[in-house]
């Protein structure tokens, strides 16, 4: 029982992480309709550098993260700017192939400036809480809460703030939107910039409790597509719910069946809820 | 003679006589891998171009006809050609399993869906150790034909070109026999408007899935000729990098034409060879090049061509 207990929480943590990422893409999915597939990169992005001031630099871990933000939300405008404005008007395949294209060039930057060696995030959150038999490393608390408040802030930015409500506006009728005198012009910006600033948070703490290496934010983009389809594409909910659903599947599945298939359970209960529910588990039918 | 036909019998005639021309024999060597992977391309092309659904789950198919192929051969002891047929027949059970699910959601959930199964096929390959041998793979999977110093020596490397080449010829004949058909209209339209297809009393689900097997079924034959050629094989080539290849195969061709596909296969092949002085840089270049292309020739090489070609002749 305490051994259950013990694989939800560590399923808890990388949930949060899971929902950081997909929120991250359902916010721009719902504004563009552009699956965003170089986003796990982009995070990845955002880890390297935290590693690389902390480590190498010698920056205090908040003052990088801080940083890393900060350049990843400019990296976010200026890929929304570059890449997917110029095929906003065409087919959507193209914009998913230039999401593509963005995926190896910063995967390329990324081995580029950091090295092909795999880096953990250096912190000083050693300690380990124990709560009746179960576990709790200081650092996943940390991240579980993070990601709770990050999640929080997201949602109330978008249900109570104005450029929230523009955001919300433009994803369901864009022409609508414009009517209304908002700047459509604008909103991708501040999308992409919110968007990657999550990435890079969900970056840091995959750095942080686990390791960055190439090819680690591919799988992590396919994770946070998986938590879309599971959780019902446009639904802060439901990325949330799908989100702790699919990284406590994979944390039981690790501990209980096999932790090399581990991915392929978590994608198993992805394709059955797609069979069972196609609309996903929050989604409107 | 139409225009089209000379056309066809140009590029035919090039590529019959191509291993003459080259002296170097690697190039010899990338272009039989070329050629199979013009097989990749034209079923990929069928799912993303005339369909409209992008499928990235092509290369674990590829995997899954290699992987069959040779252990088929290993373990029942059956004829490499036999294997070699077999191949395409086995890889699509496994597609009709995976597109049955993947095509209950549209657009890019599906390619997120298929991208999620070549990940599972990746991983099966590479942790299914008593069938598979993981990452190390399978060693010494043997050649079409007699063996060496037989009439046609399948260990020649023109030999096993001209193979391919053929193959390659009959895969995008049949693929023009299918756009053309009945069923290839059907697919033309459930890229255009599927609603509009379902509304006049089409099951479209049935000929999206049609579209899928086939599809995977060029990447199972593509994948056991592989296998036959390279004579060993590992998961590594059978991952959504893979994939990837295939899609931009026929994106930077042109999508939705049968030549395109070849053009880009060649590309894909020959591409990042060419871009080796670029060293670390490479993936940077090659990205930023699928970038440009997809902007500003969003139709691939053939569509600018005959833009040029009908610009040309307006005059």
């Amino acid at each position: 029982m305490t051994e259950i207990l013990q694989q939800i929480i560590n399923g808890i943590a990388i949930g949060g992480v899971y929902v950081l990422i997909a929120l991250g893409l359902t916010i721009v999915f719902g504004i563009l309709g552009i699956a965003h597939f170089a986003h796990g990169s982009v995070s990845m992005f955002g880890g390297y550098l935290t590693f690389f001031l902390v480590a190498q630099q010698g920056y205090p871990l908040i003052l990088a993260i801080l940083v890393a933000l900060v350049v990843g939300m400019v990296l976010g405008v200026l890929i929304e700017l570059l890449a997917y404005r110029p095929v906003r008007n065409a087919n959507h395949i193209n914009a998913f192939i230039v999401a593509l294209g963005l995926t190896m060039m910063v995967e390329g930057i990324n081995l580029q400036f950091f090295g092909a060696e795999q880096v953990v995030i250096p912190t000083d959150a050693g300690r380990v809480f124990s709560i009746g038999g179960v576990t709790l490393p200081e650092l996943r608390l940390y991240v579980i809460l993070a990601a709770a408040a990050l999640i929080l802030a997201m949602t109330i930015f978008v249900e109570k703030t104005k450029t929230g409500q523009a955001i919300r506006a433009v994803a369901e009728n864009r022409d609508a939107a414009i009517l209304m005198g908002i700047n459509v012009q604008m909103i991708p910006l501040i999308v992409f910039a919110i968007s990657t600033a999550l990435g890079v948070a969900a970056g840091v703490m995959v750095g942080s409790l686990f390791a960055i290496a190439p090819g680690v934010g591919e799988g992590l983009v396919v994770k946070g597509f998986a938590v879309l389809i599971l959780g019902g594409l446009g639904s802060i909910p439901g990325a949330v719910v799908g989100g702790i659903v699919l990284g406590v599947t994979e944390a039981l599945a690790a501990g209980f069946i096999s932790s090399a298939y581990k991915d392929v359970i978590a994608f198993v209960v992805m394709i059955a809820v797609l069979l069972l529910r196609p609309q996903g588990l929050m989604g409107r039918a | 003679m139409p225009r089209k036909q000379i056309f066809l019998l140009i590029a035919l005639a090039a590529f019959i006589a191509l291993p003459q021309l080259i002296s170097v024999k690697y190039y010899l060597h990338l272009s039989i891998l070329a050629l199979i992977w013009v097989i990749m391309a034209q079923g990929q092309n069928l799912i993303q171009g005339y369909t409209g659904y992008v499928s990235i789950v092509q290369a674990g198919f590829m995997g899954i006809g290699a992987y069959s192929t040779a252990l088929m051969g290993s373990h029942f002891g059956l004829p490499v050609t036999l294997t070699i047929i077999l191949a395409p027949l086995v890889t699509a059970v496994f597609a009709l399993a995976t597109g049955y699910p993947s095509l209950r959601v549209k657009g890019h959930c599906f390619a997120i869906v298929t991208l999620a199964f070549n990940m599972v096929i990746f991983i099966v390959l590479l942790n299914f150790t008593a069938l598979t041998n993981g990452e190390a793979g399978i060693t010494g999977i043997p050649k079409p034909g007699y063996g060496r110093g037989a009439w046609i020596d399948f260990h020649d490397r023109q030999v096993y070109y001209y193979f391919v080449l053929i193959v390659a010829v009959a895969m995008t004949a049949l693929a023009a026999l299918i756009v053309r058909s009945r069923i290839g209209q059907i697919l033309l339209a459930i890229r255009q408007n599927e609603d509009l297809v379902a509304s006049v009393g089409v099951a479209s689900w049935k000929y999206k899935l049609f579209a899928f097997v086939v599809s995977a079924m060029f990447a199972g034959l593509a994948g056991a000729l592989y296998a036959h050629y390279q004579s060993f094989i590992n998961p590594e080539i059978f991952s959504v990098a893979q994939s990837l290849d295939a899609i931009l195969a026929v994106i930077i061709g042109g999508s939705g034409t049968l030549t395109g596909p070849v053009i880009g296969a060649f590309i894909v092949v020959f591409l990042p060879e060419y871009l080796r002085f670029a060293d670390s840089f490479r993936l940077i270049l090659y990205g930023l090049i699928l970038v440009l292309a997809t902007i500003f020739m969003p139709r691939g090489i053939v569509g600018l061509a005959r833009d040029i070609a009908s610009r040309l002749g307006a005059r």
